[in-house]
């Protein structure tokens, strides 16, 4: 009994003593985690907490949430695994010299065991701690997004607890499995060489870079070509598919075919600088080709997320306009049957309500938002039925008419607007009653904010998502090749290159593979942005300037955080070669 | 005539607070001929590779000189050390120190690419090296597709490449077994036979030390004999070297 307590405190402390040692990468993979399971954590909340019912929008807005939870599960576990196993991946020749120094695998697996429910607990535990302490800002900013005014505090439901804990469990799960099936699977032999493997080019390299070109042309072409938005929409996550799988074929073949020309031209390649830029990117291709198409793809998702929910809220009042010409639309059977009569009694009950109501005919003045022609000169199409009457204007069955008064004496009348009716004889002459259909802009106007407000809120949630992950998994680049350059950046110096030009080829090469990824996802997302101009046209949004304009906001934004984060990223780096 | 000339070169490693010392070479002064190829014999942590650091001018002493074909290591400007030792030394390590990114072939022309000789060149010149060596076939392969004497020539190639006035290798046969062991020091040999390079050599192994013309025995930091091999064949320079260190190193057992 004293003998297993103290076996066990030892793999505590031997698990302890990994973390800490190799703190630089799991300090940032314990972020990472807490991140990720903070914005679950609140993302279960809004979706699972009453607070959001009570105010107005609130059930688009709740709605939304609880599509976004199961979106949210997929990537937040599948982003959780795949760091676990980047970084299991480059702990291979750690393990086997564990196995080679005596350690039993069963051993090696309890460490890592312990490891991995360390950093996950320590993760989530940070992860809830900055939700309960961040939830209650950001819901207020979420209503603000919505325009609503808050009701109540936001009090996380227990459910959200559940559903955060069991996420964490599950990935705890897997990637538990994974790791054992790792450690087990591989003899010390093999471990110990792992990272000297596979530095053989497949012969497929040009076939393939070829086969990638012509799938991101042929998505390209697509995207930018697309007429109809149901098109658009139907063909959208197929080119999503494409694009990323045309992205990793050009990342891992198409830069070795580059390179391999570049090789082969010696009166270029036999020049210092070249020399060992060329044979540098070609070790780091190989190498880290699919990781960097991955923080491509993960830029182009954050961009395209941000940059289509902030065009939704931003172009509201765009999509109001041509649905809600003048602020009111009253329709139905009996404004149809006896326009002037309803008018009449419309005008009635304004004057009960002191408000006023009138139409004059430069709201026509609208593009005609059906699908397919506009109508530039802002008039009605031919054969509609328009008439003026005395206090709105009548177009095809419908009366529309600005009002004018006090918000609260506004809602009075259209309360009781839609209680007004109209008795009929049909057919078979039994009475029949028919309603007055009332919409107005404000309710509109306030669903709208309540569903693209919520809908802008999770995107940016995704986004920040997007963005850690991005940052993280160029950070461990950083780290991984920083300590493969300090061997490279000694030998050279010993065969003569001086110090300068060694920091000069390290620092370009860095460069290169930094920035790649940048500007193909800025690639991308010109293209996108078209096709997401189509999308939103089904949101009644046609404005491909206002896209245009997110697009470059947004991308902006991003090069810049990009930015930051490589100067912060190349700092570990450049410390790590100087050691 | 002489090539390399060392001068009481004293090297104290000081902590980075200064509060120890150590004294890694004492007062060590010696001079190499051109066409020699000399052997530097002593137990670990005797100071042999920072003596071989000295004379790569990778590191300073911190007082007395190295001259080198009677030009001082102390009037090289730093900014033109880089060069100074590319275009004067070759070096050989005992772990290789290849580019994992670079074939062999390129490997080896790394110093000629870094003066920027004319391709050409680089290729006339690496073919015979390459076929002296035994490695013309391995050219294409990288370095982790080779053994570890195979990887030793390649490194002794890139060393030779650039025609350098003195050869360095620091434990040179270190990583290898007996049989590329020997090998690689037949081509040291040949290299200072044939091709009339000045080798110097730092080993542990009585083994390899017989293979060189002279050897020089280090102890706590200072030259503490020497031996010529005359006419010995390499049996009976073995057998005396061996003797020379069980006299000389309190029974020798620290030795290898
Ligand atoms: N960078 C250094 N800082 C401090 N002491 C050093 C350093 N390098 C070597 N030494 C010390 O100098 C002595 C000689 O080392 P070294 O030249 O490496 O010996 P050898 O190569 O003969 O084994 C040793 O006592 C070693 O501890
Ligand atoms: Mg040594």
């Amino acid at each position: 009994m004293g003998v297993r307590t103290l076996a066990k405190g030892f793999y505590v402390k031997l698990a302890w003593a990994n973390i800490r040692r190799s703190r630089e990468v799991y300090l940032p993979y314990l972020i990472a985690c807490a991140i990720i399971g903070g914005i679950y954590f609140l993302v279960c909340g809004f979706a699972m907490s009453g607070e959001l019912t009570g105010v107005p929008g609130g059930e688009s807005a709740r709605a939304l949430f609880q599509m976004g939870v199961i979106v949210f599960t997929v990537f937040a576990a599948g982003f959780l695994l795949s760091i676990n196993r980047f970084l299991v991946k480059r702990r291979k020749r750690e393990f086997g010299l564990y196995g080679v120094l005596g350690l039993s695998k069963a051993h090696v697996g309890r460490i890592l065991l312990l490891e991995n429910a360390i950093v996950l607990l320590g993760g989530l535990a940070c992860g809830l701690v900055f939700a309960l302490v961040f939830g209650k800002l950001l819901f207020l900013l979420l209503l603000k997004l919505m325009h609503a005014l808050p009701q109540n505090e936001f009090r996380p439901a227990p459910v959200a607890y559940l559903a955060t804990a069991a996420l964490f469990l599950g990935v705890y799960f897997v990637s538990s499995l994974y790791n054992l099936a790792q450690v087990h699977l591989a003899n010390p032999i093999q471990l110990l060489q792992s990272e000297k493997r596979g530095e053989k080019d497949s012969k497929l390299v040009i076939p393939m870079a070829l086969i990638g070109a012509a799938m991101l042309g042929a998505a390209y072409y697509f995207a930018w070509t697309v007429e109809s938005s149901g098109t658009a929409m139907g063909i959208f996550f197929l080119l999503v598919l494409l694009v990323i799988l045309a992205t990793n074929l050009l990342f891992t073949s198409g830069s070795i075919a580059v390179l391999r020309a570049l090789r082969a031209n010696k009166r270029f390649y036999y020049r210092p600088q070249n020399f060992v830029s060329v044979s540098g990117m070609f070790h780091r291709m190989r190498q880290n080709a699919s990781g960097l198409a991955t923080i491509c793809i993960l830029s182009t998702m954050f961009l395209v997320t941000l940059c289509g929910t902030l065009s939704l809220y931003l172009g509201q009042e765009k999509t109001l306009a041509p649905q809600y010409p003048y602020d009111v639309q009253v329709s139905g059977y009996a404004p149809y049957h006896d326009r002037l009569g309803a008018d009449a009694k419309l005008a009635a009950l304004a004057e009960e309500h002191n408000v006023v109501m009138h139409a004059d005919e430069s709201g026509l003045n609208y593009h005609n938002y059906v699908e397919g022609e506009a109508n530039p000169d802002g008039t009605v199409y031919p054969g509609s039925e328009l008439y003026m009457q005395p206090h709105s204007l009548y177009l095809d069955g419908t009366l529309h008419f600005d009002l004018e008064g006090a918000e609260e004496d506004r809602e009075a009348f259209l309360d009781a607007a839609r209680q007004l009716s109209m008795v009929l004889k049909n057919e078979a002459g039994e009475d029949v009653t028919y309603y007055y259909r009332v919409r107005d802009i404000w309710s509109a106007r306030q669903e709208s904010y309540g569903m693209y407000g919520g809908l802008l809120f999770l995107g940016a949630f995704f986004a920040i998502l997007f963005l850690a992950v991005t940052v993280l998994m160029i950070y461990f680049k950083q780290i991984t090749e920083g300590y493969e350059d300090k061997e490279r950046f000694d030998i050279l110096q010993q065969v003569g290159m001086d110090e300068k030009q060694v920091r000069g080829t390290i620092n370009a090469q860095v460069l290169w593979v930094f920035f790649l990824p940048l500007a193909t996802a800025l690639l991308h997302m010109v293209f996108a942005s078209r096709i997401l101009t189509r999308m939103l046209q089904s949101f009644m949004l046609y404005d491909w300037v206002l896209v245009l304009c997110c697009a470059l906001g947004v991308s902006a934004a991003f090069a810049l955080i990009y930015l930051i984060a490589y100067r912060m990223t190349a700092r570990a780096y450049f410390k790590i070669v100087k050691r | 005539m002489e090539l390399l000339k060392i001068q009481n070169v004293k090297k104290v490693y000081t902590t980075k607070l200064g509060l120890v010392q150590c004294v890694a070479l004492k007062n060590v002064s010696f001079t190499v001929s051109e066409g020699e190829f000399v052997a530097i014999m002593g137990a670990s942590g005797s100071g042999k590779t920072t003596l071989l650091n000295i004379l790569a001018s990778l590191d300073k002493p911190t007082s007395g000189d190295v001259l080198l074909g009677g030009r001082s290591f102390a009037s090289v400007p730093d900014r033109e050390l880089s060069r100074f030792r590319r275009d004067n030394m070759g070096f050989v390590f005992q772990d290789f120190n290849l580019l994992d990114t670079f074939t062999l072939k390129d490997n080896i022309l790394l110093p000629l690419v870094l003066s920027q000789t004319p391709v050409k060149e680089m290729e006339s010149r690496l073919l015979p090296i390459a076929q002296m060596l035994g490695i013309d076939m391995l050219l294409g392969k990288y370095p982790y597709e080779v053994s570890g004497g195979e990887k030793q020539r390649a490194a002794v190639a890139r060393a030779v490449i650039t025609d350098p006035q003195i050869i360095l290798a620091d434990e040179p046969t270190g990583a290898l077994d007996s049989k590329a062991s020997v090998h690689l020091l037949q081509n040291f040999r040949a290299l200072n036979e044939r091709a009339g390079k000045t080798i110097l050599m730092v080993t542990h192994s009585a083994m390899a030390a017989s293979y060189a013309s002279r050897v020089l025995f280090i102890k706590d930091g200072e030259i503490f004999a020497q031996l010529y091999r005359g006419e010995d064949e390499n049996r009976a320079f073995f057998d005396r070297i061996v003797a020379n260190l069980s006299v000389l190193s309190d029974g020798g057992a620290d030795i290898g």
